[in-house]
């Protein structure tokens, strides 16, 4: 009997030293370090692009500013230069009649043993989109609010895409385009066209005209770290 | 004589369930691997953000500048306009610029195995293709000596392709500006477009150059809807 009490001890020893254990180990998860640090990171990453933010507004308002120090009768031809290079370049906010593009993602419910990636939008799509809205002649483009520059890449990442270096967006796409509302609206429904195709894997396409649209100016910095300019 | 036995057998099992139902929750709630995937996912995305702000700094000295030497007088403030058009016209694709990149050939194979012209390149290979080079970072492209601005369509037109509004044909030449190592290996990664084309009987040939020449757009920029927001 006795031999069987000492068992039973030793036993509730171990059990209960296991047990402290692992409360420790749970309670700690939480405050693991990769845990930890990666809460710390997004905090830092919010206030960065706060940062960025009220810089961006900073550097707008200097563009005003330097419009209103310069203006004046002489160099007029100047000027007009540089508002139109202003709107190749995407760095000013603008606006004039359009259309409104918006896609989104299949709502056909996929029979079993479809390919589910067949029905939803990718970024070859929306290049598709782009282009076809460009050789009508839009003058400016943005997707969800994300000006267009001449470097602008389309690129999906799982779900969503990304465009200008780290800007994610995700479905509804709306892309904003200035120009013929007509001939844009008709570039897009085009017989045969890109909305037919897409719209055939169920993905939805919408096109509206609109008698104004505003397309924002491109938000970060611009900077050619290998491109001069050539005499 | 047999009841403290069955307590402890009891106050046993007690412990080991509750131990079982711990180990479950913790090792449940683990999110180790997902911390360290976001982790890696939110410093690539720091990294850039500093990028821009840099930048911005940067572009609110050179406008600071810019300002003051408007202020002083007439002279002076044409000259900062002159400054600051030939800063925009530059990332606006209308001034020629040169840099390290690289240089890409494209044409179709004359008799592939599957006969001539079995595939051609196409408006979309040309679009991927100014995809990818956009992603590795490209500063400045051009097809065949038509800069690509923001406004640029690649578009099939029957045997060519329009960019520009200008037709042209094969072989297509790509010239983009920027480190040229990532900006070959975007292309030439397995799995890649030159693999992609390849098989279709398409040849791309990428070079690395110190020195890459990209023209500025030919034409005349003419905008007759887009109109600036005045604010303020």
């Amino acid at each position: 009997m006795k031999g069987l009490q000492w068992t039973l001890a030793v036993g509730g020893l171990i059990l209960g030293i296991m047990l402290a254990y692992q409360f420790r180990v749970t309670s700690e998860i939480n405050k693991t370090e990769p845990v930890q640090r990666t809460q710390l990171l997004a905090l830092q990453l919010n206030q960065l692009k706060e940062d960025r933010d009220s810089l961006q507004e900073q550097v707008n308002s200097l563009r005003t500013e330097f419009d209103r120090v310069s203006a004046g009768p002489q160099d007029i031809e100047l000027k007009e230069g540089l508002d139109q290079a202003r709107i190749l370049a995407g760095v000013t906010e603008l606006s004039g009649p359009g259309v409104e593009v918006t896609l989104n993602d299949s709502n056909i419910t996929l029979k079993p043993g479809e390919n589910p990636n067949l029905y939803v939008l990718h970024d070859e799509d929306v290049l598709h989109v782009l282009n076809e809205l460009r050789a009508a002649g839009a003058e400016a483009i943005s997707i969800n609010g994300q000006r267009l520059l001449a470097g602008t890449e389309v690129r999906c990442t799982g779900p969503t895409i990304v465009l200008n270096r780290d800007k994610r967006l995700a479905p509804p796409y709306v892309i904003s385009a200035i120009g013929d509302p007509n001939t844009l609206e008709s570039a897009i429904k085009l017989k045969g066209g890109v909305a037919e195709t897409l719209q055939f894997w169920g993905i939805q396409v919408g096109v509206k005209k609109m008698s104004q649209v505003t397309v924002p100016a491109y938000s970060g910095g611009i900077k050619f770290e290998y491109a001069q300019a050539a005499g | 004589m047999n009841k403290p036995i069955y307590f402890s057998i009891i106050a046993v099992s007690l412990i080991i369930g509750l131990l079982l139902s711990f180990q479950f929750r913790s090792s449940g709630g683990n999110a180790g691997g997902i911390a360290t995937e976001r982790y890696q996912e939110l410093t690539i995305e720091k990294l850039k953000v500093e990028t821009d702000i840099t930048q911005l700094e940067e572009e609110i000295s050179d406008l600071t500048v810019k300002i003051e030497a408007a202020r002083r007088g007439r002279t002076e403030a044409a000259g900062a306009i002159e400054r600051e058009l030939d800063k925009i016209k530059l990332y606006a694709g209308l001034i020629p610029v040169t840099g390290p990149g690289v240089d890409i050939v494209m044409k179709n194979i004359e008799a592939s195995q599957f006969g001539a012209g079995f595939y051609s390149v196409r408006d979309e290979d040309l679009l991927k293709v100014i995809n990818d080079l956009r992603g590795a970072g490209a500063e400045a492209i051009s097809i065949n000596d038509q800069r690509i601005l923001a406004t640029s369509e690649v578009r099939q037109a029957g045997n060519h392709i329009n960019v520009n509004l200008v037709r042209l044909s094969p072989p297509y030449n790509i010239k983009a500006i920027g480190n040229p190592g990532r900006l070959k290996s975007s292309l030439e990664i397995k799995g890649g477009l030159v693999e992609f084309l390849a098989a279709n009987g398409v040849t791309v040939e990428v070079q690395q150059s110190e020195q890459v020449p990209v023209p500025a757009y030919s034409g005349i920029p003419r905008f007759d809807y887009a109109k600036h927001v005045q604010r303020g």
